[in-house]
């Protein structure tokens, strides 16, 4: 086990450094870093005087190994856009991302478990098939609209919810709901499967045959079974969130991480895009490893 | 439909309130929202619109501009005198307290100028380096400006200048450029209390403002909300959450004025619209637009009176000049191109592409404008696609030279005189890329207008500029443009005829 | 031909016969006979793709004709409605319902486009480190962690902003951002065809390696692609659809729903039928695609039954 742990552990490493290395070289291969400091009016001169005062005319491996090994000592580089250190910046928009992602997460473990619960419980009936057009439906609203629609039915016309901001919890509701649908047909389906595959297993047939029914024993010893697998899905789908938020966080004018990230993309501004493509992955990949142990931890099959 | 839409305007406000903190009257706290983030403080490195508002109610400078007449007035200056055409000299107020209640004298000015005039990394630097030569201290309260040109627009640039508390933007060869980014020591009628870079500026009225031509704010508290989404803009107005939003379009402003939530002015403003031609065929030798015939063809084929009419409204008029109307300079006696797409068709034949040719038109603000010039476009056989973007796409395709016609627009915010247009516009191309004409006598004549003070010189080479301008098409002037407003029913803003916002003015109801 | 060879699978004697009689592909027809979310994906993509793409050629409309007179005229069931435009008008006086009309085309290419790359990528790194293993195949599922890691739409997003926007340039980047089930499902397939044992004989006799991948490995992974590619059109239609609806993709006047819908969300409060429409537009394509998709699965899994 400690064995498959280290090695996931060292693949992820990889992996991270891989990508800060293609965002790095990507971004200051095509795009100007002096241009971007200087601004949006700036002559000629000025850009040039930029490139060698900030040292953009030194090879970009220089520079990519300087960035990094910022990274280590805490020191994410300045954005000239927002005029912060990229790591407060971080630090002060954070909060309302991790907010909505776990309000998200919770909105889809509160729709999809129980639907898929019941779908699996009475399969090929209307609750099932109930089931899976919602499961169908939610992964082909795009995201943006969705929001857009919750906006002109709850907020305009029932004047329910705020129409946006992140001023209080109230805030985020709209919003959870918008992200945590796209995570529900995933986890749904699972649900259902895992939950059917164990009811069709021998012992709980068995079970069955010897006299315990019903509800006791789908709580007692199938959704046991079944529920484990369905939580490290929840992990990769919470890791996924952080990069979703980007359109959710835009349409509700949410000021966490993924906000940030359009903006300093429409804003050219390098040093926070990098960081925060960066910052994503490692989410994503945090949360990968996590779902992998469990799962690996269940099945020790899996310890390859 | 409209039944569904009253009863929703009258709950909103009742449903939202207990969730949002409201500021308002009782807590003597007024909210604005702009679109544009503001990620700096410092005017001095900042162009925008939202940093010249800003900038003008947290700073101050020598001059400002009056609305009422559209002229220059002393503001932290006394009074001034014109030694002779490269020298000039101006008294200070006495009294003036900075936020930090230091006494402004003639070494803070005398710090800022050189502060501007040796740092090259701010904004107002390449402008000012052009015609500053040197500033000296001739008393407590005086200064001296030893000019290297005679410049016309010298008042402008002085009013662009925000003053400077002498070392707080460090010593020459150690320019603290961020220093007054995040936080303010400034001279305006509010001071700041706190910044959240591309969320809010929190600001207080500075009780010590001294007697300057702006007066002092009725209002004690203002925040400036950054809300890049305009819906999202119309629902806080509307619940309550803001009570002054600008830049609002024809059919959303007089749709929320109807609702009664919320009154809407549609304003002159000084802001003009225009198309910039590559006619010295930057972006590539022998394009169609270095063709006259094309770019006269241009310039009928596009129906700006039905476009000012239709999309932008209000006062907005069809303009024939490369500048607006109504500032210092802008003859109007040139040649105009009436809206005739047949004309344009024949000039397009003569010009010898009969079946038209295609286009890249670049734009950054009025999306619908430049949609409906595009269809007019391709009425007459140009087919145009439109690259439409922020403007910072717009900057690096100029800079690269891929630009072959862009849609430009220009504020001029509190700037009456043709020369603050024509600066930028009609410089060197090796100093500036928006000069696309690739003819030194546009250059000669725009810029040479600035360069002396006598009156009737100036308007006698803006004019003749301006005419070949006209004449050899080298833009397609298009519109001038109007400023909508929306206010709530709190507050009384008033808008100036120059379209710009003087936000300070406000009082409540 | 073919409404003779329907006839001859629909007609009851047909469907009444012996199941152990049947060839595979009759067993699928039938299992497409009975099932009733391929049956809805297909009859909604048809009319729509018939709709969007057939119905201009016949209809006198155009998306692009402006009329800055009639802006922002409201549907026909809306006050002030008429039949001359039934969905209305946009800010710029254009007809509504043929820039949703249009934008089918638009969501179609850019959706087959990109599935295309995608597949390309995904099926050729697929086979290599199916048939080659080892190293390569180390290699390779190496890119494919790296992949999945990445924030997609923030990536996509920054790729786009650089190297400006064009209807190539989003088919090109959404399709490499979108191969990594082809990958997955072609080598795993590759790896079991590798090891049977007539393929080890071909390679044995020395046959070309690429008459191997060609006659024996693609064909046997098809239908799994198939499936995959029609899944990937859907979620390449929503990535277009949000990064033009964003501002960085498909460019105006083309009308792609995303621009519509971004047009739209200015006069949300007062105009609200200018995001809802081409939204329904948009998922009524995706969600018929997903079914057509969900059921070709069912169909060609040989381990699904008859229901």
């Amino acid at each position: 086990m400690l064995k498959f742990v280290a090695g996931r552990f060292l693949v992820s490493l990889a992996v991270a450094f891989t990508i800060s290395f293609v965002t790095f070289f990507f971004l200051n291969i095509f795009t100007d870093p002096a241009q971007a400091v200087a601004g949006e009016e700036a002559l000629f001169e000025e850009i040039e005087q930029i490139r060698t005062q900030y040292g953009f005319d030194r090879p970009i491996l220089t520079r990519y190994f300087e960035w990094l090994g910022g990274i280590f000592t805490g020191d994410f580089g300045v954005s000239y856009y927002w005029n912060k250190p990229v790591g407060t910046l971080l630090l002060e928009r954070a909060p309302q991302t991790i907010k909505l992602a776990l309000m998200s997460v919770s909105v889809t473990i509160m729709v999809a478990i129980p639907l898929g619960i019941f779908a699996a419980l009475n399969p090929n009936s209307i609750i099932d098939r109930f089931a899976l057009s919602v499961a169908v439906s939610a992964q082909a609203i795009p995201n943006f609209w969705l929001g857009l629609i919750l906006i002109i039915i709850f907020s305009v016309t029932f004047q329910i919810f705020p129409v946006s901001g992140d001023k209080t919890y109230y805030h985020f509701i709209l919003p959870s709901i918008v992200l945590g649908t796209s995570s529900v047909p995933p986890v749904m389906r699972l649900m259902r499967t895992g939950l059917l595959d164990v009811i069709n297993s021998d012992y709980i047939r068995t079970a069955r045959s010897i006299g315990f029914s019903g509800w006791r024993l789908v709580t007692k010893h199938a959704l046991r079974n079944a529920v484990l697998p369905v939580i490290s899905v929840v992990a990769v789908q919470l890791g996924h969130k952080f990069g979703g938020s980007l359109i959710t966080e835009s349409v509700f004018a949410i000021n966490g991480l993924g906000r940030l990230a359009l903006l300093s993309i429409l804003g050219a501004d390098i040093p926070t895009v990098q960081i925060l493509i960066f910052v994503f992955a490692i989410t994503f990949i945090v949360f990968n490893l996590l779902s992998d142990i469990l799962n690996a931890y269940l099945d020790p099959r899996l310890r390859l | 439909m409209k039944f569904l839409r009253d009863t929703f305007i009258m709950s909103i406000v009742f449903i939202l309130s207990p969730f949002i903190a409201l500021a308002d009257k009782s807590d003597d706290t007024l909210v604005i929202a702009f679109t544009r983030e503001i990620t700096n403080l410092d005017y001095n490195y900042g162009t925008k619109t939202e940093y010249i508002i800003l900038g003008d109610m947290i700073d101050d400078s020598l001059f400002y501009v009056e609305p009422e007449n559209l002229s220059y007035a002393p503001s932290l200056a006394s009074d001034f005198k014109i030694v002779n055409e490269t020298t000039i000299d101006v008294n200070l107020k006495q009294g003036v307290k900075f936020h930090d209640g230091s006494e402004m004298t003639a070494d803070d000015v005398v710090y800022t100028f050189n502060f501007i005039n040796k740092n090259d990394k701010n904004r107002r630097h390449s402008k000012v380096s052009g015609w500053l030569d040197s500033i000296e201290r001739t008393g407590k309260y005086s200064v001296r400006f030893n000019l290297k040109t005679p410049y016309a627009n010298f008042f402008n640039d002085c009013y662009r200048i925000k003053i400077r508390k002498k070392g707080i933007m460090g010593t020459e060869g150690n320019w603290i450029d961020d220093a007054q980014a995040t936080s303010n020591t400034g001279l305006g009628p509010y001071k700041v209390i706190s910044f959240e870079p591309g969320v809010e500026v929190v600001l207080e009225r500075n009780e010590e403002y001294f007697n300057g031509p702006k007066g002092k704010p009725a209002i004690k508290n203002l925040i400036i909300r950054s809300i890049p989404d305009m819906g999202t803009q119309q629902a806080e107005l509307m619940s309550g959450g803001i009570h002054w939003m600008y830049n609002v379009k024809k059919d959303i402003g007089e749709a929320m004025a109807k609702t009664g939530k919320a009154d809407y002015q549609l304003g002159p403003s000084l802001r003009v619209g225009f198309l910039v031609l590559d006619a010295g065929g930057y972006s590539g030798e022998g394009n169609p637009i270095t063709k006259l015939e094309v770019r006269r063809a241009m310039n009928h084929a596009i129906n700006r009176n039905s476009i000012a009419t239709n999309l932008i409204g209000g006062p907005a008029k069809a303009i024939h000049t490369a500048c607006n109307p109504v500032v210092f300079g802008c003859f109007q006696d040139v040649m105009k191109y009436e809206y005739n797409p047949e004309k344009a068709k024949e000039l397009l034949v003569q010009a010898g592409y009969p079946n038209g040719f295609d286009l890249e038109l670049y734009s950054y603000r009025d999306k619908e404008a430049a949609l409906a010039m595009v269809d007019d476009l391709a009425k007459v056989g140009i087919n145009v696609s439109l690259k439409h973007g922020k403007l910072a796409v717009l900057n690096k395709a100029r800079k690269a030279r891929q630009i072959r016609a862009y849609f430009g627009t220009w504020g001029s915010s509190a700037s009456p005189d043709t020369a603050t247009i024509s600066n930028i516009h009609w410089r060197n191309p090796e100093k500036g890329d928006r000069n696309l004409s690739g003819d030194p006598k546009v250059n000669e004549l725009m810029l040479g207008g600035e360069q002396t003070l006598d009156k009737e010189e100036r308007k006698r080479l803006y004019a003749e500029g301006l005419k070949l301008i006209a004449e050899q098409a080298y833009w397609v002037p298009l519109w001038s443009y109007s400023e909508g407003v929306l206010s709530s029913k709190d507050i009384n803003f008033v808008q100036d005829p120059d379209g710009y916002p003087r936000i300070w003015k406000t009082t409540w109801k | 031909m073919i409404l003779k060879y329907i006839f001859r699978h629909t007609n009851p004697d047909f469907l009444n016969r012996d199941f152990e009689k049947l060839t595979p592909k009759d067993i699928m027809f039938r299992k497409a006979i009975y099932h009733s979310g391929f049956k809805f994906g297909l009859l909604l993509l048809s009319t729509i793709t018939f709709i969007g793409v057939f119905v201009p050629f016949f209809v006198d409309m155009s998306p692009y004709d402006q009329d800055i007179s009639k802006r922002l005229l409201p549907p026909v069931w809306s006050e002030g409605g008429s039949w001359q435009y039934i969905f209305g008008t946009d800010g710029n006086g254009r007809d509504y319902l043929a820039r949703i009309i249009y934008g089918t085309r638009v969501s179609l290419t850019i959706g087959i486009g990109a599935a295309t790359v995608g597949m390309l990528i995904g099926v050729t790194l697929g086979v290599i480190a199916g048939y080659f293993g080892g190293i390569v195949d180390q290699v390779v599922s190496y890119i494919l962690t790296c992949q999945l890691a990445l924030p997609g739409i923030l990536f996509l997003l920054t790729i786009i902003s650089i190297v400006g926007s064009s209807l190539t340039v989003v088919i090109l980047v959404i399709g490499v951002l979108h191969w990594t089930l082809f990958l997955v499902v072609t080598r795993a397939a590759t790896q079991r065809i590798r090891n049977l044992d007539y393929i080890t004989a071909a390679n044995a006799i020395g046959a070309r390696k690429t008459n191997i991948i060609f006659t024996d490995i693609l064909p046997n992974v098809l239908n799994q692609i198939i499936v995959i590619f029609t899944l990937e059109v859907g979620v390449a239609i929503l990535a277009e659809a949000t990064i033009s609806f964003l501002g960085l993709g498909i460019q105006p006047p083309t009308p792609s729903w995303g621009v519509l819908i971004a047009e739209g969300k200015e006069a949300i409060f007062f105009q609200p039928w200018l995001i809802i429409l081409p939204g329904i537009a948009l998922f009524l394509l995706v969600i018929s695609i997903n079914m057509l998709g969900d059921g070709l699965r069912d169909i060609t899994d040989p381990n699904t039954n008859i229901e």
